[in-house]
C-alpha cells in the first residue's frame, strides 16, 4: 500500500496513551413515532477491556452498537472511538473497528473463505494478503475443515465463528459483539466465549459486547453497563455490582394471592434490607441469609402462608438488575417483559 | 494466529482508488452468486424469446399493412431490450439487506456508492449477456441487421446501458423498502412502459392518447435507435436519442438509488 494520499481528513491521528477506546456523552436515539430507543447514555470503554452492556430484549443495546458501528445515526449525543469522532470521521472509525452483528450477516451462496477474501479486500487489503488472512482466520476459529463449503450449509454455531472471524479480517482495535452467542448451543457458546477471551487477553482487543445473558456478562465482562428501557442503570465491573448489593439473597415462593400479606409479615423482621416481589414470588436482600431462613419459615408459618420453596445465594447480576429496575432479567423473554408493577414501589 | 501485536492498520486512503476497487471485488461477487444461481438467468432468457416468436408469429400479416416489410428486425430489438431489462433489478440487493450481509458491506471503509456500482456492474455484465444471447437468436432465424456487426455491437451496448439505467430503479426500490414484492414491482412495470410505447408500430402509426404517451415514453427513443441499427441503416439523430433517453433514465434511476441508499443509514 501506498503512503502517499490525496483524501481529505481521512488521515487519522494516533490514539494518545490515556485517551479511553470509546468515550459517548448524551447518546440518543428516537424513531419515527417518537420511541426513543436510547434516551442519553453515556459510557466510556477503557482501552483492552471487554465492556458488556447486559439488558432485555428492547433495551436499546442493539440500537446503541448500530449507532457506534456507523450503521444509524444518532438524534442527539456524541461520541468518540479511538480518539476518532462518530459524526465526522465515519471512514476512519470503520476501518477502527470490528463488528459482528445479531444476526450474522453472511452470504449464504458465497463460501466461508470468499467471504472472507471480500471482506478484507474492501478494507484495502490486497489480494495476497486478503487470501493469507483468510486462511488464517479460519483455521482461528477452527473453520479450515468447511471453508470451502457454500455458507447455507453451515450450523448456527459455524455462522457466528464465521462472522466472527470476518470482523477481524483487518485486525481491529476495536471489537463489536452485538448478542454473539444467541441462539447457540451451550458447547457453541463456550467455544465462542473461549475465542473471545483469547482475543482480548493475547491480541489487545477492546471488545463491546451486548447480551441478554447474565451468564456470559458475568463471565466475560471486566465492567457492565446494565440498561433497560434504553438507559443506564448501573455500571461496574461485575464484583462490584454484586458486592453493592452484599449480604445475601433469600428467594421465597409463594402464591401470586399471599404476596402481599407475605410481604407485610416478612417486612418487620430483622436484617431485612428490601423486599422485591416478582412472578414467582419475593425476593428478599438481607444481611446474613443462613440465620434469616428460619425467622421467614417462622413469621409465614404463623401467619398461616403456605411456603412453596426458599433458596438463599450470593447476589447475582440477576439481582443487581432487579434491584436497580423492578423486575427479573432471568425469564424476562418468557413473561415478555411483564415486570411486575407492584414491585417498584 | 500467534499473539502478534495489532497494528492498527491505519494508512492512508486513497478514496478513488479503494473505490474503484471495492466496486471490481463486490462486482466480482454478484457475478458469482448470478453463476450459481442459474435459476434466475432461465425466465430472463425464455420471455423474451417466447416474446419475440408470438410477435412474430402472430403479427406478421398485419406489419404489412402498416408498411413495415421487415417485421423481425422491427420487433428483435424489443425482445433485446426485454432480455436487458431482466437483470438482478435490485433483488439481490433484498437478498443482502435480508440476511444482513449489506450491513457487514456497510461497516466497511468501502464508499455507498462503490457498494451500489459493484452491484449494478455485474447487472450490466449479465443483461449484456443475455441481450447478445437474444440477439443471436435472432440472427439463426435470419434477422438482417441493415449496420452488421458494427451495428450489432452497439445495439448490444445500448441495451447494456439501458439494462443497467432501468435496473436502478429496482436498486432504488430495494434500498427504500428492502422488501422484494415491492421491489418486483418494477420489473412488472416494465410491460406497460413497453405497450405504451412503439412495441407494434412505428410512431407515425400511432393515434390518439397511445400517440402522446409514447412521446413522452424513454423507450419509443430507445426503440427507434436500436431499430434504426436493424432496419435501416446509421442514423445519427435516432441514435442521439437513444443514448439520451438511456443517459437521462440512468441519471434520474442511480440518483434515486443513491437517495434511497443514504436514507437507510438515517
Amino acid at each position: 500500500m501506498t503512503t502517499t494520499t490525496r483524501s481529505r481528513g481521512t488521515v487519522p491521528r494516533a490514539m494518545t496513551e490515556n485517551e479511553n477506546a470509546i468515550d459517548v456523552r448524551g447518546l440518543r436515539r428516537e424513531f419515527p413515532g417518537g420511541v426513543v430507543a436510547v434516551d442519553e447514555i453515556d459510557l466510556n470503554v477503557r482501552e483492552g477491556e471487554v465492556f458488556g452492556i447486559l439488558g432485555p430484549n428492547g433495551a436499546g443495546k442493539t440500537t446503541t452498537v448500530r449507532m457506534l458501528t456507523t450503521l444509524l445515526k444518532p438524534t442527539a449525543g456524541r461520541a468518540t472511538i479511538g480518539g476518532f469522532d462518530l459524526e465526522r470521521d465515519q471512514r476512519a472509525i470503520r476501518r477502527h473497528i470490528g463488528v459482528a452483528l445479531q444476526e450474522a450477516g453472511l452470504d449464504p451462496i458465497a463460501t466461508g473463505r470468499e467471504i472472507l477474501e471480500v471482506q478484507a479486500q474492501l478494507f484495502g487489503i490486497g489480494m495476497t494478503e486478503a487470501k493469507r488472512r483468510a486462511s488464517e482466520l479460519l483455521e482461528l476459529v477452527s473453520l479450515s475443515d468447511a471453508a470451502d463449503r457454500r455458507v447455507e450449509t453451515y450450523s448456527g454455531g459455524m455462522k457466528r465463528r464465521l462472522d466472527l472471524a470476518s470482523a477481524l479480517v483487518h485486525r481491529p482495535r476495536v471489537l463489536f459483539l452485538d448478542e454473539p452467542t444467541e441462539g447457540l448451543d451451550p458447547a457453541s457458546r463456550q467455544t465462542l466465549w473461549r475465542e473471545v477471551e483469547r482475543l482480548n487477553a493475547e491480541l489487545g482487543v477492546t471488545v463491546v459486547l451486548t447480551t441478554h445473558y447474565l451468564e456470559e456478562a458475568d463471565h466475560l465482562a471486566d465492567r457492565l453497563a446494565i440498561v433497560d428501557q434504553g438507559r443506564i442503570v448501573s455500571e461496574g465491573t461485575p464484583v462490584a455490582l454484586k458486592a453493592e448489593i452484599g449480604g445475601s439473597v433469600v428467594t421465597v415462593e409463594v402464591e401470586p394471592t399471599r404476596r402481599e400479606q407475605s410481604r407485610d409479615a416478612l417486612g418487620r423482621l430483622d436484617g431485612l434490607r428490601e423486599v422485591r416481589a416478582d412472578a414467582t414470588g419475593l425476593t428478599l436482600f438481607v444481611e446474613d441469609g443462613s440465620t434469616f431462613v428460619p425467622n421467614v419459615i417462622r413469621a409465614l408459618d404463623a401467619a398461616a402462608i403456605p411456603v412453596g420453596a426458599i433458596s438463599v445465594a450470593q447476589p447475582s447480576l440477576d439481582e443487581v438488575f432487579l434491584r436497580a429496575t423492578g423486575s427479573r432479567l432471568e425469564g424476562a423473554e418468557a413473561e415478555s417483559g411483564q415486570s411486575d408493577t407492584e414491585a417498584a414501589a | 494466529m500467534t499473539a502478534q501485536a495489532i497494528a492498527p492498520e491505519i494508512v492512508p486512503w486513497n478514496s478513488t482508488r479503494e473505490s474503484l476497487r471495492a466496486g471490481w471485488v463486490l462486482g466480482v461477487r454478484e457475478l458469482r452468486t448470478s453463476i450459481r444461481t442459474p435459476a434466475y438467468l432461465v425466465p430472463n432468457l425464455v420471455v423474451p424469446i417466447f416474446f419475440f416468436f408470438m410477435m412474430v408469429g402472430a403479427l406478421e400479416e398485419f406489419a404489412v399493412g402498416f408498411g413495415i416489410d421487415n417485421w423481425k428486425a422491427f420487433q428483435l430489438p424489443v425482445a433485446i431490450m426485454f432480455a436487458a431489462q431482466g437483470g438482478s433489478a435490485g433483488l439481490n440487493m433484498v437478498a443482502d439487506i435480508e440476511s444482513g450481509y449489506l450491513d457487514k458491506l456497510l461497516v466497511t471503509p468501502a464508499s455507498r456508492i462503490s457498494i451500489l456500482l459493484g452491484a449494478m456492474a455485474a447487472d450490466l455484465m449479465r443483461v449484456t449477456a443475455q441481450a447478445t444471447i437474444v440477439l443471436l437468436v435472432g440472427a439463426a432465424v435470419g434477422v438482417h441487421f441493415e449496420t452488421g456487426i458494427a451495428g450489432a455491437l452497439v445495439l448490444i451496448v445500448l441495451s447494456g446501458l439501458f439494462g443497467l439505467s432501468y435496473s436502478g430503479f429496482g436498486f432504488a426500490m430495494a434500498l427504500k423498502t428492502g422488501n422484494a414484492q415491492s421491489t418486483q414491482t418494477v420489473q412488472f412495470l416494465f410491460l406497460p412502459l413497453l405497450f405504451l410505447s412503439t412495441l407494434f408500430a412505428p410512431r407515425e402509426a400511432l393515434a390518439g392518447w397511445l400517440s402522446t404517451a409514447a412521446t413522452f415514453n424513454p423507450l419509443t427513443y430507445l426503440l427507434a435507435g436500436m431499430r434504426s441499427l436493424s432496419m435501416s441503416g446509421w442514423d445519427a439523430s435516432d441514435l442521439g436519442g437513444a443514448f439520451l433517453a438511456v443517459a437521462i433514465l440512468g441519471t434520474a434511476s442511480i440518483s434515486l438509488a443513491l437517495l434511497a441508499f443514504r436514507g437507510r443509514v438515517r
